[in-house]
């Protein structure tokens, strides 16, 4: 019976508590219906708790309250002055109360009668003046100490990592059961052992959990005090802010969060006056928000403020040495903003003593993504900035894709996870440019870093076969080359020691099911130490084309030697590949070579005639977007960067002109010249389908070759098609789908009537296609 | 009161380390390497639910020619900065009390000793080194630096 009574007594102070905020709300607004609800709530629990006690006198008192209250919410009754009064003399009471029993003592004499009448709206003034003075006394006696246990935190995570080892040792118990395969009898208890396992790691999980409301709470001081050091109006919003996030989480996002709201508020939100210039109103507005989104938390911090200043970060950028002016005009505006991350750019003209601190955005991003987390950055000129974190719920357990190289297991979060492919399905395209390997997927050009060589480990001989897509923060892509690929787990994440991460390369350690100690990968570090340059995660599709090209400073090229023993380079974004080739697999040297790459016959360039080919060829596979050209090399040299002028050189169709790379002279290879010379080789492709309505076998094996190699597209079954082509053995159905059709006869000659051919008559068949089309189009 | 020794086999001599900071000594099951990590780190291993850093106490001195082989090895565990560490001996058998506080040494004890040596203890069993856990954590670089 104590300890029912200590709870009614525990929960009873809760909610007192929770309720002071919402009582004064109240009482500026009596007619606010949610906190009017909210506190009906608490004295018609406490009612209903009170008779399960045996408390006839705050039985009384809450019933009272509750009656009242509930005749506010029919609409019997208004919320008067008086009304508000008597109830929050009563809650106080109740108050006194709930003290008086947690302390043993017997209920004190009060003028509970007097309440309760001026509850009912009966009391006189004079009664109501002690209504007053009641809920004076009892104020002081709110301000007891709330009954929570405060642990320490070392506490708790010693609990925590006793858990952890009960997962693990039951993870072992259930191996072994498995193992053992006979019936033992203690499977049932076993499984129920693990379910309450999993329940209690659950709970203390839970305990590790935090309002992130705590943090938030100290924006609102931080923005009112910068906005008045600076002479700036500013609002600041917080929503959501009981999102609940482990608490060392809080502690690492606090600074990131901080440096961007100063930020915001620093260079973001403009004077009152530009505001008012601006058309917007004089006060700023801020808004931070949480939210939870699975295993996620996103942290959106927006202001109305003017905007990242695109323009001035690029002339920074240049001045700064980062980037060209023409690198800067082919950027796109993401692109631009994306500028704020390079290390020492910041849109600030002046130092100041607010956000001028020497950390940039670069730090800031770094800092979340070291934990699992991004950051993105969305600004629209003149209308605001929104920032958005996304961190993971919880350090102490990360989603994790574990992977093999060299024979050793690492994790990998797997929040950066992008994607895993494979070379298995042939679906993948390389191009190996000196010692990196690229590797193209979605269109862009990937650098290939290989685990095994990163961490120092032996190599395999085989080449890579298995790549881990990783996106680091800002759609920085790489693919990571593994040897094998595990699983997917819920890994504990375990601090290493100084001494193993100062390499840089990990962020922590984890156990396995079965204990066996695994590092977690950094990759963000794994990327940048294997030198992936920005430029190349730039879509390949958006770069300029052909010749173009040519007339911009800084191109990107690959040097090769051609065949005819000439330095040349080639646009790198025209490479899709490189490839080794045998000489067999070349026909018809001279300018009307092809080539066999893989199941496909390739026009083949770059060979001149009357040469001896090697045995073993290089080949770079060209593409524009549309039908792939090969280029004949001997060997790929190097790539580089175009800076030179360009002489132009006559005699050579196939060559821009000739510059030099490193003081030797290349010859930059006319891309555009190569893709209309092979276009125009090509057949005139049609757009118009055809369908073979008829005898099959002739059909298809006789006529059909010739009508493709004609360019049209042929169709089959019940797709509709613009021509037919109908023998008199098919039906009128088949003519039917078609929007024209051509009849064939199988007797030379008139006999088989004007509006049909013979089917043999190629040039007839051919003239009726014709007319077909013109038809058509007409 | 005197202070405890754990005496370990090193390097084929004998050394000893504070037994209060010991806290247990182990036999290790699984050592996983840690690429491109210091020579003197052996890997990890894990004791229960924690991480523990193997550290090759010969390597550390740099004594060790070749990498040592953990599993002919035990493992004293100790707690240093929060992290637990294994430190590999040949052997660790005796805890012995010291008979008075450590002298400094009064000759170079050698190549690699010098480092993390702590000084000189007379014990029943005759005199030992005493040496310094956190020399021997941070390896060969950081007590060259110090």
């Amino acid at each position: 019976m104590d300890d029912l009574l200590a709870e009614f007594v525990a929960e009873t102070r809760e909610m007192l508590a929770a309720l002071a905020g919402e009582i004064v709300a109240w009482e500026s607004d009596p007619s606010d219906r949610a906190r009017l609800d909210t506190i009906f709530r608490f004295v018609h629990t406490v009612k209903g708790n009170c008779g399960f006690f045996d408390f006839p006198r705050l039985e009384a008192l809450s019933h009272a309250a509750e009656d009242a209250l509930s005749d506010v919410r029919a609409d019997r009754r208004a919320a008067d002055r008086r009304l508000v009064d008597a109830v929050l003399a009563v809650i106080d009471r109740i108050g006194v109360m709930i003290e008086e029993i947690e302390r043993g003592e017997p209920l004190s004499e009060a003028a509970d009668d007097l309440l309760i009448a001026a509850l009912n709206g009966t009391a006189d003034e004079a009664e109501l003046q002690l209504v007053q003075a009641v809920g004076g006394v009892t104020a002081s006696a709110s301000a007891a100490e709330q009954r929570t246990i405060r642990l320490p935190v070392e506490l708790i995570d010693q609990v925590m990592s006793g858990v952890s080892e009960m997962v693990l040792a039951r993870n072992d118990i259930a191996r072994r059961i498995q193992q053992g395969g006979a019936e033992t009898g203690i499977e049932a208890p076993f499984s129920r052992l693990s379910a309450l396992i999993t329940e209690v790691r659950d709970a203390i999980t839970r305990t590790r959990m935090r309002r992130i409301e705590g943090l938030f709470a100290t924006f609102p001081r931080l923005v009112r005090d910068l906005s008045a050091e600076l002479g700036k109006q500013i609002f600041i919003e917080l929503e959501n802010g009981e999102v609940e996030l482990d608490r060392e989480m809080i502690e690492l996002i606090r600074d990131p969060l901080l440096h961007i709201i100063r930020n915001a508020v620093d260079h973001g939100i403009e004077s009152p006056a530009d505001r008012l210039a601006a058309g917007k109103r004089e006060a700023g507005m801020l808004t931070v928000s949480a939210r939870q989104t699975g295993n996620t938390i996103h942290i959106g911090i927006m202001d109305d403020g003017r905007g990242i200043d695109c323009a001035r970060l690029a002339v920074k950028a240049v001045a700064a040495g980062l980037y060209t002016e023409e690198e800067i005009a082919a950027m796109s505006r993401e692109r631009k903003i994306e500028l704020i991350y390079e290390p020492g750019l910041s849109t600030a003209d002046a130092v100041t003593a607010i956000s001028g601190r020497g950390v940039g955005m670069d730090v800031v991003r770094a800092n979340i993504e070291k934990f699992g987390g991004t950051l993105e950055i969305e600004s629209l000129p003149g209308e605001g900035t929104r920032f958005l974190i996304c961190v993971p719920l919880t350090l102490s357990i990360l989603p994790s894709l574990t992977v093999e190289t060299c024979g050793q297991t690492f994790a990998i979060p797997r929040s950066y996870v992008e994607e895993i492919v494979s070379t298995a399905g042939g679906q993948l395209e390389f191009a190996q440019v000196g010692e990196l390997r690229y590797v193209t997927f979605r269109e862009r050009r990937l650098a290939c870093v290989s685990l095994g060589t990163s961490l120092g480990l032996e190599e395999s001989a085989a080449e890579a076969q298995l790549f881990v897509i990783l996106r680091l923060g800002w759609g920085d892509l790489y693919a990571l080359a593994v040897d094998r690929i595990f699983d997917h787990h819920e890994l504990v994440i375990k601090p290493l020691s100084p001494g193993i991460m100062q390499s840089g390369l990990f962020v922590g350690c984890t156990q396995l099911d079965d204990g066996t100690p695994v590092l977690v990968l950094d990759v963000t570090a794994i990327g940048h130490a294997a030198g992936i340059p920005r430029e190349l995660h730039r879509p390949t599709a958006s770069a300029a084309r052909g010749a173009s090209r040519t007339e911009r400073e800084g191109l990107r090229v690959i040097l090769f030697r051609a065949l005819c023993g000439e330095r040349r380079a080639i646009a790198m974004s025209a490479v899709e590949q490189v490839e080794r080739a045998d000489a067999s697999a070349i026909r018809n040297s001279g300018p009307d070579a092809q080539i066999v790459m893989g199941e496909e016959i390739l026009p083949l360039v770059g060979v001149p005639g009357g040469i001896e080919l090697p045995e073993r060829l290089t080949v770079l596979r060209l593409g524009d977007g549309g039908e792939p050209i090969a280029y004949a090399a001997r060997e790929v040299l190097d790539i580089a960067t175009l800076s030179g002028v360009l002489k132009r050189v006559g005699g050579k169709p196939t060559v821009v002109g000739v510059t030099l790379v490193d003081g030797e002279t290349a010859e930059l290879v006319d891309c555009h010249a190569l893709f209309a010379a092979h276009a125009a080789q090509g057949a005139v492709a049609h757009s118009l389908t055809c369908k073979l309505a008829g005898e099959d076998g002739w059909m298809r094996n006789f006529l059909g070759p010739i009508i493709e190699a004609a360019g049209y597209r042929l169709v089959e079954g019940d797709e509709a098609a613009d021509i037919a082509f109908v023998d008199p053995s098919s039906g009128a159905e088949a003519e039917g789908t078609a929007r024209k059709a051509i009849h064939l006869r199988s007797t030379p000659g008139e006999a088989g009537g004007a509006d049909s051919i013979y089917r043999y008559d190629r040039a007839g068949l051919m003239a009726a296609l014709m007319r077909a089309g013109e038809e058509l189009a007409a | 009161m005197n202070e405890m020794l754990l005496v370990v086999m090193l390097a084929g001599r004998r050394a000893a380390l504070p037994a209060i900071e010991v806290n247990s000594v182990i036999e290790l099951s699984e050592v996983t390497p840690v690429p491109r990590a210091a020579a003197h780190v052996a890997g990890i291993a894990a004791l229960r639910s924690r991480p523990l850093t193997v550290i090759d106490c010969a390597a550390a001195l740099g004594l060790g020619a070749e990498t040592t082989d953990w599993r002919r090895q035990r493992a004293v565990v100790v707690e240093h900065d929060g992290h637990l560490y294994g430190l590999l001996v040949e052997a660790a058998d005796d805890i012995v009390a010291a008979l008075d506080d450590p002298r400094p040494l009064g000759a170079d004890p050698g190549p690699g000793w010098q480092a993390a040596a702590l000084g000189r203890v007379e014990t029943e069993t005759g005199a030992v080194l005493l040496l310094d856990i956190g020399a021997l954590i941070g390896g060969p670089g950081e007590s060259l630096a110090a």
